[in-house]
């Protein structure tokens, strides 16, 4: 057996006989399964809810009776956002967004009912997900079992005896990183359990489990790295807990909230009463559908005439409140994708900021790599937002077509009595209308975009492994 | 005294808890200072929507002024809304990062409007934000770990700990006054930034003594853990590895566990379901007969119920009351909804009497007004000037009164700070 293992096998077994450490490593065990069964249990039931609650408004929708198109433009219908089967390892901003939307005409509103405000204050204090225990709990577990291990031999000197009895520097050092990395792939094994759960799902595919993976095994083995580090540059045990303590501290905990509030004060967003208001605004400088003398309108008017070659609106063929309905809807879809997309490009700005206080704590990267794989970073929310506006427009566009193909334009200003029945489509229509569907990304485009954060992890991971060498070199020698 | 101010000199010649305590005292700096602005953006953000509300009730203006409908104008005009932040929001900013503290309503179904959300990235939500609260609760316990893990053993460490237990004056006595010397200048590293904040916030004296009381209540606690484990006479490091270990479970571990478990315990039937009950009775109006809504309308409003009746015509007045007999329908699911949030919210302020960490936070939040109840309590004041919206509206469109440009100013406002 060679040095390095036996010195591996020794450390370990030192750890085996502490019962602090045992006890500690039985915690996170349990911790971690916890956390896997509940966000699985969580992941599991929201997406039931959800898929529950489109069923049912879809069934709504197809159930109505015979309308008036513009009705039906008014009653919209309501879409929820799916919840991937990666949220069950990470569920990211789920919690922190509005879930489900009401799609109308002329408006577009807010995703609604986010956890968040549906929780206690606890939800603030951070949420139990086999990610977070990945991210925060596992290292600070390493580092109480792993910051004596180099410290602790210089510290009683045993570390001189072993050089005196042949053991190279490298040797040492190479088999307490070893035994720290089985700790630290024993701290991690179980959460990744939740990825394995994950596998068999529909819709799971393998490559951002991949990458996910490999992440936080880089994420592990970079702590090991930083405590064998730091446990090799201090000379007493207790200094190095304090360091490795206060590292842990400012990366997992410190600098994620400050990054956040930095990046919210750098990057100001403008409130939903503003833009409503502005685009009203634009809108009102764009045209005005129900002023006669508009310019606007009355071009556009003028040129449904000649395209039907009409010299009046009542001879066309066609129902021109139909057709002004769909000039109308297709002016403020145009104002609302360039305000959403003025938003969102703010809100990407913000999280380029975070990212790049990233490069100072991986943890930032990984968590934000983390959710990006699994698709339920803000990205997957405008994912959601965006595919929603589009369906939102084709669903009140096809309506107003119909308004304008199957509603005579006599019949729609007509106030007799049986006006109203005749202004009315089939509810059969209702029902060729396609439900919402969530178009999720490939496991590829996931993958993908987590690639820059595990980049990060990486080239710290070998960052840290370049001081090691360093740091070992000059072992024993202070 | 002088005995104090030799133990002072002493520390100031250590380097870690100089560190710690410069640390904490920058970091309470920064907090406040980001709470501070954060606050100040959000006054702002209020005292701007005079101006934007003044240009787009012009514009309904305009419109209206061709029909003189008050119909036009209730379904056109919406007003703002807002809930100001407290003197010491800056402290605890709490919720308002995810909740609105602006919204604008119409006299329509307000069950379809009072849940809307305002913009807010959800990626910085999910990290929580850097707030007093925040080092209070989350840094603080830290730091006393620092200063407090070798109180007594890095004395024994260092071979000293017999000598000076057996010294007059020693042992206990000496042990308690630079206990109380470190806590003390914690409690300063704390305590004199959100002292100076708080008087620049014009948070208020009775105010800033309470918070500066739960901040020494809630340091106190963790010198007092930190004191017994000390007494267990392990290792400085295992004394500062059983703090940690003491600190991750209780700030963070356990409330996470404890936020799990409410929300299984009081299951809350979702909004969204309000929303969709709301809107299928609002739609269904459409589908039956005219009188029968205003029946039903009129036997809850009798106030209302002299007004002409309707024509073959569209009215408004129709349009409107179905929109509120929508809202009366869902009145109990809403008690419910509310019922169960208080519920969640009650759980987890009473597990605040067992766990510091979510007392002081929940205190905190509770005494900013930036908590659950809170957004509650503006959920209310919007319910009481929505009606108060619906009545001025039905003023003119029940006894058929026109409606000019004079008559938007005579509009309800919305009293935020009341």
């Amino acid at each position: 057996m060679s040095t390095v293992t036996l010195i591996a096998r020794d450390e370990l077994r030192l750890l085996v006989r502490n019962r602090v450490a045992i006890i500690g490593i039985a915690l996170l065990l349990m911790l971690t399964l916890a956390a896997v069964a509940s966000a699985w249990a969580h992941q599991r039931g929201i997406a039931e809810l959800r898929s529950r609650h489109a069923h049912a408004a879809e069934a709504a929708f197809d159930a109505q009776p015979d309308r008036h198109p513009h009705r039906m433009v008014h009653y919209g219908t309501f879409i929820f956002r799916p919840l991937g089967p990666l949220a069950a390892f990470d569920p990211g901003v789920d919690a922190f967004t509005g879930n489900s939307m009401f799609l109308e005409g002329h408006r577009q509103n807010t995703a609604n009912f986010g956890d968040v405000r549906q929780s206690s204050v606890l939800i603030r204090f951070g949420q139990l997900t086999p990610a977070t225990v990945l991210q925060a709990v596992a290292p600070l577990l390493l580092i109480f079992l792993g910051y004596g291990v180099l410290a602790r031999e210089t510290e009683r000197g045993t570390l001189r005896m072993l050089m005196l009895q042949g053991v190279k520097r490298r040797q040492i050092v190479l088999g307490k990183l070893l035994a720290l990395s089985v700790v630290a792939m024993a701290a991690g094994l179980p959460a990744m359990l939740g990825l394995v759960a994950v596998i068999g799902q529909p819709g799971a595919s393998a490559l951002p489990m991949v990458v996910i993976a490999t992440a936080y095994g880089a994420y592990l083995a970079l702590w090991a790295v930083v405590i064998a580090l730091v446990s090799a540059c201090v000379d007493r045990s207790r200094d190095a807990l304090l360091v490795l303590t206060a590292l842990w501290a400012i990366s997992t905990i410190l600098l994620p909230r400050a990054a956040a509030d930095l990046a919210s004060a750098a990057v100001p967003l403008s409130n939903r009463l503003q833009t409503d208001v502005a685009i009203a605004r634009d809108l009102r400088a764009m045209g005005d559908s129900h002023d006669p003398d508009d310019p606007h309108f009355a071009a556009f008017k003028q040129s449904v005439l000649d395209r039907y070659g009409a010299n009046r609106v009542e001879d066309l063929p066609v129902n021109y409140k139909g057709v002004v309905a769909m000039e109308g809807e297709r002016m403020t879809s145009s104002l609302f994708n360039r305000y959403a997309g003025t938003a969102f490009n703010a809100q990407a700005r913000q999280n380029a900021l975070v990212d790049m206080i990233g490069l100072l704590s991986p943890v930032i990267a990984l968590r934000s790599l983390s959710m990006t794989a699994a698709g339920t970073d803000l990205d997957g929310h405008r994912r959601f937002l965006e595919q929603a506006e589009a369906y939102r427009y084709a669903l009140v566009q096809r309506l107003n077509a119909m308004q304008a193909e199957d509603v005579s334009y006599a019949d729609d200003i007509a106030t007799d009595p049986g006006a109203d029945r005749r202004k009315r489509v089939s509810a059969e229509r209702w029902r060729a209308v396609a439900g919402f569907r969530f178009a999720a990304p490939s496991g590829a485009a996931l993958a993908c975009a987590a690639l820059p954060g595990l980049a990060v992890v990486l080239g710290w991971l070998v960052v840290a492994v370049g001081l090691l060498g360093l740091a070992a070199r000059r072992l024993g020698a202070g | 005294m002088m005995l104090l101010m030799h133990e002072l000199r002493l520390l100031s010649r250590q380097r870690l808890p100089v560190i710690a305590l410069a640390l904490l005292a920058l970091l309470t700096v920064i907090a406040l200072a980001l709470g501070t602005a954060e606050v100040k953006r959000q006054r702002e953000a209020i005292a701007a929507i005079w101006t934007a509300h003044a240009e787009d009730i012009g514009a309904v203006a305009d419109h209206v002024e061709l029909s003189h409908d008050a119909g036009s104008a209730a379904y056109y005009s919406f007003h703002p809304t807002w809930d100001a932040p407290s003197r010491l929001a800056f402290a605890a900013l709490g919720m308002r990062d995810v909740s609105p503290y602006i919204l604008r309503v119409r006299a329509l179904g307000l069950e379809a409007q009072i849940y809307d959300g305002d913009t807010f990235n959800p990626e910085l939500a999910l990290a929580g934000r850097f707030d007093f609260a925040f080092v209070l609760v989350f840094l603080a316990p830290l730091f006393v770990i620092a200063l407090f893990h070798d109180l007594v053993s890095g004395e024994q460490e260092a071979g000293r700990g017999r000598l000076l237990e057996a010294l007059s004056g020693g042992g206990r006595t000496l042990w308690r006054r630079r206990g109380a010397l470190r806590l003390v200048l914690l409690w300063a590293a704390l305590g004199l930034p959100f002292t100076l904040a708080a008087a620049m916030n014009g948070a208020g004296a009775a105010a800033t003594l309470i918070v500066l009381a739960v901040v020494l209540a809630y340091l106190l606690f963790w010198v007092v853990l930190a004191a017994w484990v000390n007494q267990l006479r392990w290792s400085s490091a295992a004394n500062a590895a059983t703090l940690a270990s003491a600190w991750l479970l209780l700030v963070l571990v356990i409330p996470a566990l404890a936020n799990v478990a409410i929300n299984m315990a009081v299951p809350i039937h979702q909004g969204a379901e309000i929303a969709l009950a709301q809107r299928e009775e609002v739609n269904r109006a459409w589908d039956i007969p005219r009188e029968d809504t205003m029946r039903r309308f009129y036997a809850r409003h009798p106030e209302w119920s002299g007004s002409a009746p309707l024509g073959p015509e569209f009215h408004y007045k129709w349009y409107l009351a179905f929109h509120q007999n929508g809202d009366e329908s869902v009145a109990s699911r809403v008690h419910d909804y509310r019922n169960s949030l208080e519920a969640r919210d009650r759980a987890a302020r009473a597990l605040g009497w067992l766990l510091p960490s979510v007392g002081v936070q929940s205190l905190l939040m509770r005494m900013a007004r930036t908590d659950l109840s809170a957004q509650l309590r503006y959920q209310d004041r919007i319910r009481v000037f929505h009606r108060r919206l619906r009545t001025f509206y039905y003023g003119y469109l029940f006894e058929d009164r026109p409606f000019s440009r004079g008559d938007f100013g005579r509009a309800p406002r919305f009293g935020g700070d009341t």
